[in-house]
């Protein structure tokens, strides 16, 4: 069964998500640069759980006006598939690569209210200080209460929040851009993801957000849990007797997100489906699942793509 | 729905008047008769508030919706709103002693100067004087061990000594000088000075986290403050940033990213509190 999209055919059928913990923080630095290179690194090799401590990505941008500190902002987001595994996962990141990285702060970008749990990152990272750490007190008995650590660094003064927002957040998000040639399909899905970036709460984990190597589950190796999709490999269409393929398409490239919730996530996939069908060239869209025996989240592509 | 209650004092008295019962927590769910009744100490003497102050008005259910204006000159009354836990106080004149000592919630703003202990052992909400106040602003009383522990003081004048002695929490903020003892004792707390500092700033203070940021000069630093470094200091854009956004004060503004000198103290009692000097 199919559907036409802006005159694609559009596979009716869901992405199966699954459940992780979900946090988001939001790194400042004294220049966007900093801000940029502090949330990179953060993120860096954080694609998948197969074989990564979590998975994080870039949100969006935090505009001076709209900052904590009012400098230039990142806001990124982390996945873990426990509280304890995102915990640790976070301070080790932000130990490594935002306390050490020149001008930066950190905030929480989840607030308490919307969070399910409150994670002790800052109070934990504190200790760097040995002793000469400063706790600092914001709004009590006025405003809304909030406290920082200020941590003395060789270059000045690292501030963090001490306590960051985390909730149980979907995971495994996803649709597959099958095109006619490997250009054509690259732009569609560069789209998606220029689209996905629209929408707040969404991170897309994989390299400029897209996976060329889509995994499934086991390989003719018994010594690999993952090896590449073969049914969705066009290089081997004609080879593979249960390829996916369509005659007319001859590269695919997965779009992965993940989100704080059900509906950010959906959405973001239809705006990123609507967004590759407008590109010249593509011929198919679909999404991975397992037969509903990975995850309790079946997005469908027709309604994610009635919410456009 | 925000009930007004309008009280106008009978003239000036030499002899003090204590008038506790200035606060929309006991004003809220009595007759506007039950209020005048009210009883206040005139001196030594328990007198009904009618014989010095007219009261005139709506009565709110709930002190969150009670507004509380004083029309006039009230610097010879004292604990105006004193424990006061919401609702709002509005003195259109001077204010006399311990305003909203010990007040948890709610707000005050005085459109004239205000005489001493103002937010005396203050545990929440905001005091706003538009023009001076006198000394032992937000402090502790005598013999306790802790001044303010929550809320907001700004002043747009100048205030007296002691100002913030024992401080534990909240935040205590000057347009104007200050003078001698600011913040002595202090363990805990925030503290900005805009104006001139006065002698012996941070005298025997602890620290816990507590600092003073000091905008427009110190007359004289106490030996027992070592300099640590000149910086900028990130957290110092929060606090900034909430002056303006929260409280409208937008000379904050004007030191973001301005270079300050950091002391640590008082080593005389082997504290850890800052003083921080633009």
């Amino acid at each position: 069964m199919s559907f036409i999209h802006n005159g694609v055919e559009i596979e009716d059928t869901f992405a199966e998500g699954f459940s992780m913990w979900g946090s988001r923080l939001i790194i400042t630095a004294s220049t966007q640069k900093w801000a940029e290179i502090a949330a990179t690194t953060m993120t860096g090799f954080a694609t998948s759980v197969i074989a990564c401590d979590c998975e994080a990505g870039i949100e969006s941008v935090i505009e001076p006006d709209d900052s904590p500190d009012g400098r230039p902002g990142i806001a990124v987001m982390v996945y873990g598939f426990s509280r304890g595994k995102l915990s640790s996962s976070m301070l080790n990141r932000l130990g490594q690569c935002v306390l050490t990285c020149p001008t930066t702060a950190v905030y929480n970008g989840l607030p308490e209210e919307s969070a399910d749990e409150m994670l002790d990152i800052g109070k934990s990272i504190r200790f760097f200080g040995d002793g000469y750490q400063v706790k600092m007190r914001m709004g009590d008995g006025w405003q809304q209460r909030q406290r920082f650590w200020r941590i003395p660094v060789m270059q000045g003064e690292f501030l963090i929040e001490e306590k960051i927002g985390a909730k149980k957040a979907v995971a495994g998000g996803n649709f597959l851009v099958m095109g006619d040639t490997e250009e054509n399909t690259l732009k569609a899905a560069e789209a998606s993801i220029e689209a996905i970036k629209k929408v707040p709460h969404v991170v897309t984990p994989f390299p400029g957000g897209l996976c060329r190597s889509g995994s499934k589950v086991g390989s003719t190796y018994a010594f690999l849990k993952a090896s590449t999709n073969t049914p969705f490999c066009p290089s081997i269409k004609n080879s593979f007797k249960d390829s996916k393929i369509p005659v007319d398409v001859n590269s695919v490239i997965e779009v992965v997100l993940n989100g704080l919730d059900e509906p950010s996530v959906k959405r973001a996939m239809g705006l990123g489906i609507d967004a590759a069908t407008k590109v010249d060239g593509v011929k198919s869209i679909t999404a991975v699942n397992f037969e509903g025996k990975l995850g309790k989240f079946k997005m469908s592509l027709r309604e994610s793509l009635e919410g456009v | 729905m925000i009930k007004r209650i309008v009280l106008t004092p009978r003239g000036f008295s030499s002899i003090p008047i204590e008038a506790d019962v200035i606060s929309p927590d006991v004003f809220a769910g009595k007759t506007l008769q039950e209020i005048r009744n009210l009883p206040i100490y005139y001196g030594n003497e328990e007198i009904e508030m009618k014989e010095y102050i007219h009261a005139q008005g709506k009565v709110a259910d709930d002190p969150e919706n009670q507004l509380i204006v004083i029309d006039g000159d009230a610097r010879h009354i004292k604990q105006i709103g004193t424990k006061m836990t919401a609702g709002r106080i509005v003195v259109q004149g001077w204010a006399g002693m311990h305003l909203g000592a010990q007040m948890s919630g709610g707000d005050i703003t005085v459109e004239g100067n205000c005489l001493d202990w103002a937010g005396a052992e203050m545990k929440g909400g905001l005091i706003r004087i538009l023009g001076d106040a006198g000394n032992l602003l937000g402090a502790a009383y005598r013999g306790s061990s802790e001044g303010m522990t929550g809320g907001c003081i700004a002043v747009t004048g100048s205030v007296g000594s002691e100002m913030g002695s024992f401080m534990r929490r909240g935040m205590i903020v000057v347009l104007g000088d200050t003078g001698d003892f600011t913040g002595v004792h202090m363990n805990g707390g925030e503290i900005f000075i805009f104006g001139k500092t006065g002698k012996r700033v941070g005298a025997q203070a602890k620290g816990n986290g507590g600092f003073i940021a000091c905008f427009g000069g110190v007359e004289d630093m106490l030996p027992t403050y070592r300099l640590d470094t000149t910086y900028t200091p990130v957290f110092m854009r929060l606090y900034l940033k909430e002056l303006y956004e929260k409280l409208g004060l937008s000379v904050a503004t004007q030191f973001i990213d301005t270079p300050m000198k950091r002391y640590r103290g008082d080593l005389a009692v082997s504290g850890n509190a800052e003083i921080l000097i633009a």
